[in-house]
């Protein structure tokens, strides 16, 4: 298949120049009643105690415009009873943003904008939910081709369209609702060991996983996020400067992004069945001198199984359309898996929290410090995925 | 927050960019927009051409006839404007004027059983209604050959 259908971005080699200096989660719960930005601040204030800063030395926030709820430089200012100026940047966030904000944050740090920059994302889509406002299918039926093209004949919300991708995977290379199956129990072993997954107490096996009922088939409540209340945030500040500070030095070895022409247009993309972490992974690897044999640890955006399975193939840890055979038995396990995946439970099954919160859980496997840990893990790679877009970020304890 | 229509999830048939969609589905037609420079297919029917950069197209009817591309057999009700309609069959239908244009549509008269992926399919069109939303709107389904 030509893969004409998207691009790279260009981006400026930020290898080695900015570190993940310090993280926080958010608590993440099921409708809790609190705000976005409550929970954007909760996030910061733990990003700050672990990196060990006050919050007059963060000079600089990255956040998302989308939903206009976001934790910005006012409100910093304001919880934090501060009256000082911050770069700010509307590039950062979770999502693709996740994994894309560090090298923004290099460009800024490097030209004297800003020494210590946090990104900050948090939801508070399941309290919002029961006024049927907020959520992503919100988002996506504001878009007027899609409010007019597909919507009308209930192809939406997102379940739906990638039970079609997840379909076509299966015709075009044999994938099997068995092999999706192995990532969902793989997350959902993962979220059993870590104390702030919303499913820590729920176990899932490939027998009760097979069991249920499709919602939109080929899917399984199972193969879909959570919804959640939730957020998380990372302090970035120069490798020098990080040095100084408390925590071991997690670096920004490569920053890639892929883009899709078709935008978020899912139904007419080019190559159905891939995700343009084809145009954004070979970017990063190449940026931090490694390849994905390298890699100890993985976490990718995964609103859904077959966004995981698509993300594996396209960031070239197996072949395109070997997935389904990869992800089988324990590959995506933390403790001696092939490639340890999404080790906290991911959006499947430890918090909606779109990415952030898989960020902060690379930099803990290198840091050693993961509820359910990797051994010796050095080399950590997120992926993250909007649908228009897709960011590799590949990060090395130092 | 975003506020919708009171027709939701009907489409606006009198949105400019897809306007001549739905009005060639009201008298029975399925048409698309041709780009006059390159010739080829603008689905979706962006201002631009992405192909060649052309802002000139000519709304222009198919045949009607393509494959089955991929499918979802849709037993949940995502929003409760479709509690009537589950399951249905959304899906994709690849045209046969050019494979890489897909339209968004609902198969309907089969049984999902003998649904597969490429199966020649054709239109007609059908009355889209939803729960608890007035109005009509005459849309282009498909069906098995």
């Amino acid at each position: 298949m030509t893969a004409d259908w998207g691009f790279p971005s260009d981006l400026d080699d930020v290898s080695g120049e900015v570190a993940i200096a310090g993280v926080g989660e958010a608590d993440h719960t099921k409708a809790s009643g609190r705000t976005t930005k409550q929970i954007g601040a909760q996030a910061i204030e733990r990003a700050l105690a672990d990196a060990g800063l006050t919050p007059r030395d963060v000079d600089g926030i990255m956040h998302t415009p989308f939903d206009g709820q976001q934790f910005g430089a006012d409100d910093y200012r304001a919880h934090f009873g501060t009256t000082h100026e911050m770069w700010t940047s509307t590039a950062g966030g979770g999502m693709v943003w996740a994994g894309s904000a560090p090298h923004e944050a290099a460009l800024a740090i490097r030209a004297g904008k800003a020494r210590t920059i946090v990104n900050v994302f948090s939801v508070a889509w399941a309290t919002q939910r029961a006024d049927m406002v907020g959520g992503p299918g919100e988002v996506h039926a504001a878009e007027l081709f899609k409010q007019n093209l597909e919507v009308p004949f209930g192809w939406f919300p997102q379940p739906v369209y990638f039970a079609t991708i997840a379909r076509r995977h299966m015709h075009e290379y044999g994938t099997t609702p068995a092999q999706l199956g192995a990532i969902a129990v793989a997350c959902r072993r993962h979220a059993n060991r870590t104390p702030a997954a919303v499913l820590r107490d729920k176990p899932l096996t490939l027998e009760q996983y097979l069991a249920s009922p499709t919602i939109c088939d080929p899917f399984r409540k199972e193969d879909c996020c959570l919804i959640s209340d939730g957020g998380g945030a990372y302090v970035m500040t120069s490798v020098e400067r990080a040095r100084d500070l408390r925590r071991p030095v997690i670096e920004v070895a490569g920053v890639g992004v892929g883009n899709s022409r078709t935008r978020t247009y899912w139904a007419q993309q080019g190559d159905f069945t891939a995700t343009p972490q084809v145009f954004a992974a070979p970017g990063a690897f190449r940026m931090a001198g490694l390849s994905p044999a390298d890699v100890d640890v993985l976490a990718c955006y995964d609103p859904f199984t077959i966004v995981s399975l698509m993300q594996i193939e396209d960031m070239g840890f197996c072949k395109k359309g070997e997935g389904g055979p990869f992800v089988e038995g324990t590959t995506l396990h933390f403790d001696g898996g092939r490639l340890p995946y999404n080790t906290h439970g991911g959006m499947l099954s430890h918090a909606y929290v779109l990415g952030i919160a898989h960020v902060v859980e690379v930099v803990r496997q290198l840091r050693g410090e993961a509820a359910a840990q990797v051994k010796d893990a050095e080399i950590g790679v997120y992926g993250g995925y909007t649908g228009p877009q897709a960011s590799t970020l590949v990060l090395r304890r130092r | 927050m975003t506020s919708f229509r009171r027709e939701f999830p009907l489409p606006d048939t009198e949105w400019p960019p897809t306007r001549e969609f739905w009005s060639a589905a009201k008298r029975g037609e399925l048409a698309l927009p041709r780009c006059d420079a390159c010739r080829r297919w603008r689905w979706y029917p962006d201002a631009t051409c992405r192909f060649c950069g052309s802002a000139s197209s000519t709304w222009t009817a198919v045949s009607g006839r393509g494959r089955l591309f991929s499918w979802s057999v849709v037993r949940r009700a995502f929003i409760p404007q479709l509690a009537a309609d589950v399951p249905y069959v959304a899906g994709l239908v690849a045209i046969e004027e050019d494979p890489a244009v897909r339209i968004v549509t609902r198969i309907v008269d089969c049984e999902p059983a003998v649904l597969r992926i490429d199966l020649p399919v054709r239109v007609v069109f059908r009355p889209l209604r939803f729960a608890g939303v007035r109005g009509e709107v005459t849309a282009p389904m498909f069906v098995p050959e």
